[in-house]
């Protein structure tokens, strides 16, 4: 039997700092581990501050999902004061985190996962006239031949592999690649209009958004919303489509424990009912969420901590991060700690986060007949079951579900805006109180604690976030992460170019600043 | 389109984006066929959150497709590069033992009491940013956290993370270091002072805190539109109502930024025209205990400044 370690590090196109390292026997992944390997430690940092600062900096704990981190946090000091916004609030935070959800889709499919899939090469065959297609062609053509020592970077060097050999699909992904950035950058000036910026909208507050909806701005969402409408109907849907169609073995790899646990998101204009129900799913079973089942276990994460080992949310003044010599210490040791990111557990499981958890439990409650059309729609036409979703391809065509299930819903949201109503409601701070707030960030369920203390400042901060669940790292029961489990079991073709590991990683989006935070 | 017509919007672009004080037509022409005068960029996150390179993305006046094959070499970028894992190792050690000249350019703060808490290729962060950035011919620091520390040194923070020029001082690194605050880099102060680069061979002038004096030269407060509230003393005293932001806790007069002439996202808005105060995200002082309050809460905007 040939044994090999292989360690990918640093793992690129994601966001932040991620180690992985596999042991693999017969080209098989045995055994896998993945370390989170940056640590701020922003929670404890919290501590003293006033309270309304949580929502500005808990979005600096990442800059590709700031929104989720605005809301959650919002939300969070909400259910501490004990206020129900008001109509054109929660209308405003939902047109603002659903347009940057949708940004966020493109960014995860065309920038960061895209080209494991698609030959970029393939443009040095283009024929057609588009004027962005004929630059990168020339450019690619002229780096090619310059002899330069990094020619056409950042697009080589590339990993070997068996990418898509369909010359149209190529193209058009690519294409698609250059017309989606100026797309992105149209979703996040929507999310500008009433966040007041993106990456790290400040306008969204507990007690709603303090941006007034004159008519003028909505008329601007409508017409960049109308924009983005067309390119993820048609763009976006093809390329998934047609990636999910050139790959279709990729609906059985990167599998894991297939347990999915989501949060409600995108509420109504009544405040009750939500396009993704919250819940999980675990052995294939669907329940109701209870988030008192959430516990953070640390064992093999860098911490100290008394007196042990599995805490509950607020519990975290107990943890200390490692010093550089203990540090040094764990590394050395076989089996030590290897992550800065803890192990969350649901009733003790492992659990998936993500856009298959939100869909997939959606689906099971049966509750939003739109999402489970088209989710029986593409299921049909591309021969899948719901239980196909537990995978690569599942989780890339999930994206797709949750793209256009938030955009009608943004569609139909944005006319029931009241021009010119203040969405926000004033409220003073509130003394030796505690609350939590739940959300969906696009990469998954997100859910913020705070407790305050007699002045209105943080007493106590805790943030799980979807990348911790999915990330996380063994626990005291010695089991494998979700996506430890998931790359166990897959066969490597090169184990030099480990494109199918990557690809599963990929498919996770992983966000390794929240992570650890 | 030929090649000169393609240019020619690219031009008004660069107009739009103030660089046609030295950068002339001819100039995009003669880049356009030398490949070799384009600068090389090679781009790393400390302790970062990423948001500097999304905002970069959202590049309008020159399309980041531009900026990769018209004015820059991306040698590497995390979030952009295909090359992963030892192929990132390779161009880095490389690019740094070839003696070309680059450009580094720095997202995040560096955490020095704790050197394990930013890894990259299972080195420390400062291990990368000294074998890199001595050997560039010039820095960026983008953002604040990479330029004063901005959350990854607010009080409370235990990993000692310092910026990027305070960081060459103690390595005793003496090259030249430009510095963009703004929480998340506006994309068009990155730009503009790239294409100087590339067309002058040196920064646009900065001040003391090497903020170029184009982007920082002023408060926030100095260009605001209720500048005239705040000379006729009306303050608004809760969010939405009339008046200068100034008992709200807004920071402008504490920031220095262009935010009230271009925004951002393509001016589309900005903190104070979305009705919220500026919570000094360029400032040195990022982030405050106390951002933001509202006339039932008066915590005070004076704390430590
Ligand atoms: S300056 Fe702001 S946006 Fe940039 S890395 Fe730091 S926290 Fe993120
Ligand atoms: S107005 Fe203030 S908080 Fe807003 S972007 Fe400008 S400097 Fe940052």
């Amino acid at each position: 039997m040939e044994a090999r370690r292989v360690v990918v590090d640093p793992m690129t196109r994601i966001e932040g700092h991620l180690r992985f390292e596999t042991r693999m026997e017969d080209g098989i992944v045995v055994d896998s581990k993945c370390s989170g390997d940056m640590y701020r430690g922003i929670e404890k940092a919290l501590i003293g501050y006033d309270a309304r600062t949580a929502q500005q900096i808990t979005q600096r704990v990442c800059g590709v999902c700031p929104y989720a981190h605005a809301d959650a946090a919002a939300r969070a000091l909400e259910s501490a004061m004990g206020l129900q916004i008001n109509e054109n609030g929660r209308l405003l935070r939902n047109l603002t985190v659903g347009a940057y959800h949708l940004y966020d889709y493109l960014l995860h499919f065309y920038a960061l996962c895209a080209l494991d899939f698609i030959d970029v090469t393939a443009i040095t065959s283009y024929q057609g006239r588009d004027a962005g297609m004929l630059q990168l062609k020339d450019w690619i053509g002229q780096e090619l031949n310059s002899g330069k020592v990094f020619p056409a970077s950042p697009f080589l060097p590339r990993y070997q592999a068996a990418y898509s050999d369909d010359r149209e699909l190529n193209l058009t992904v690519i294409q698609n690649y250059l017309g989606a950035l100026p797309m992105m950058s149209t979703l996040h000036k929507m999310v500008a209009i009433f966040g007041a910026k993106a990456p790290h909208p400040v306008a969204i507050e507990a007690g709603g958004v303090t941006t007034m909806p004159t008519i003028e701005r909505l008329a601007r969402y409508r017409q960049w919303l109308g924009q983005a409408g067309q390119f993820i109907r048609n763009n976006f849907q093809n390329d998934v489509l047609g990636v999910a169609k050139a790959f279709p073995g990729y609906f059985k790899e990167g599998r894991g424990y297939g347990n999915l646990l989501s949060y409600p998101w995108l509420i109504d204009r009544n405040g009750k009912d939500h396009s993704f129900t919250g819940g999980a799913t675990i052995n294939g079973q669907y329940a109701a969420l209870d988030i008192g089942k959430i516990t953070e276990d640390h064992t093999y994460a860098y911490y100290t901590a008394k007196p042990d080992k599995t805490i509950k949310p607020l519990q975290l003044n107990n943890l200390h991060p490692l010093g550089y010599e203990e540090y040094l210490s764990e590394k050395k040791k076989e089996g030590g700690k290897y992550t800065w990111t803890r192990a969350p557990r649901y009733g003790n499981e492992i659990m998936e986060v993500g856009p298959v958890a939100r869909v997939v439990n959606t689906y099971f409650a049966k509750s939003n007949p739109a999402l489970t059309q088209r989710v029986d729609k593409y299921n049909n036409a591309l021969g899948l079951t719901i239980h196909d979703y537990n995978s690569v391809m599942g989780r890339h065509l999930s994206r797709l579900v949750s793209a256009l299930v938030t955009l009608e819903k943004l569609e139909e949201q944005l006319e029931q805006v009241v021009p010119e109503e203040s969405g926000f409601i004033e409220r003073s701070l509130p003394r030796n109180a505690s609350g939590v707030g739940l959300t969906e960030a696009t990469r998954g369920a997100l859910a913020h604690w705070i407790e305050t203390d007699d002045k209105g400042l943080i007493k106590n901060y805790e943030m799980i976030v979807p990348t911790t669940w999915n990330m996380s790292p063994r626990d005291a029961s010695g089991r494998p992460g979700a996506v430890e489990k998931m790359l166990i079991g897959t066969r490597v073709a090169d184990a030099d170019n480990p494109m199918e590991l990557a690809r599963i990683i990929r498919s996770t989006d992983p966000c390794m600043a929240c992570s650890v935070h | 389109m030929n090649r000169r017509e393609a240019l020619k919007t690219i031009w008004l672009a660069i107009v739009a984006a103030g660089a046609s004080s030295f950068l002339s037509f001819e100039d995009l022409l003669a880049a356009d066929a030398n490949p070799d005068k384009r600068i090389n960029l090679v781009w790393l996150h400390a302790s970062s959150c990423s948001g500097c390179s999304c905002s970069f993305l959202n590049i309008e006046d020159v399309s980041v497709l531009d900026i990769l094959t018209k004015f820059a070499n991306l040698i590497f970028h995390p979030d952009l590069s295909l090359a992963t894992g030892d192929q990132v190792t390779e161009i880095l050690d490389k690019v740094s033992a070839s003696g070309m000249p680059y450009l580094f350019v720095l997202e995040g703060g560096i955490p020095t009491a704790m050197p394990h808490a930013c890894l990259m290729a299972d080195q420390p962060i400062t291990y990368w940013v000294e074998k890199l950035g001595s050997k560039a011919i010039a820095s960026v620091g983008i953002g604040t956290c990479a330029v004063f520390g901005g959350v990854t040194n607010m009080k409370g923070m235990e990993t000692g993370s310092i910026p990027l020029d305070a960081f060459y001082a103690r390595k005793g690194i003496t090259q030249a270091v430009i510095n963009l605050p703004n929480c998340p880099l506006k994309p068009e102060h990155l730009v503009y002072t790239l294409l100087h680069y590339a067309y002058k061979g040196s920064f646009p002038s900065t001040d003391s805190k090497g903020r170029p004096l184009k982007f920082f030269d002023r408060t926030v407060h100095e260009h605001c539109i209720f500048y005239a509230d705040f000379q006729e003393k009306h303050y608004a005293r809760y969010i939405g109502d009339a008046g200068c932001l100034l008992k709200l806790g807004c920071q402008g007069p504490l920031t220095r930024n262009d935010c009230l002439i271009i925004g951002h996202n393509g001016n589309t808005n900005i903190c104070i025209r979305a009705g919220h105060p500026c919570i000094g995200c360029a400032s040195e002082h990022f982030p405050r205990r106390v951002m933001f309050h509202i006339a039932s809460d008066p915590q005070g905007v004076s704390e430590d400044s």
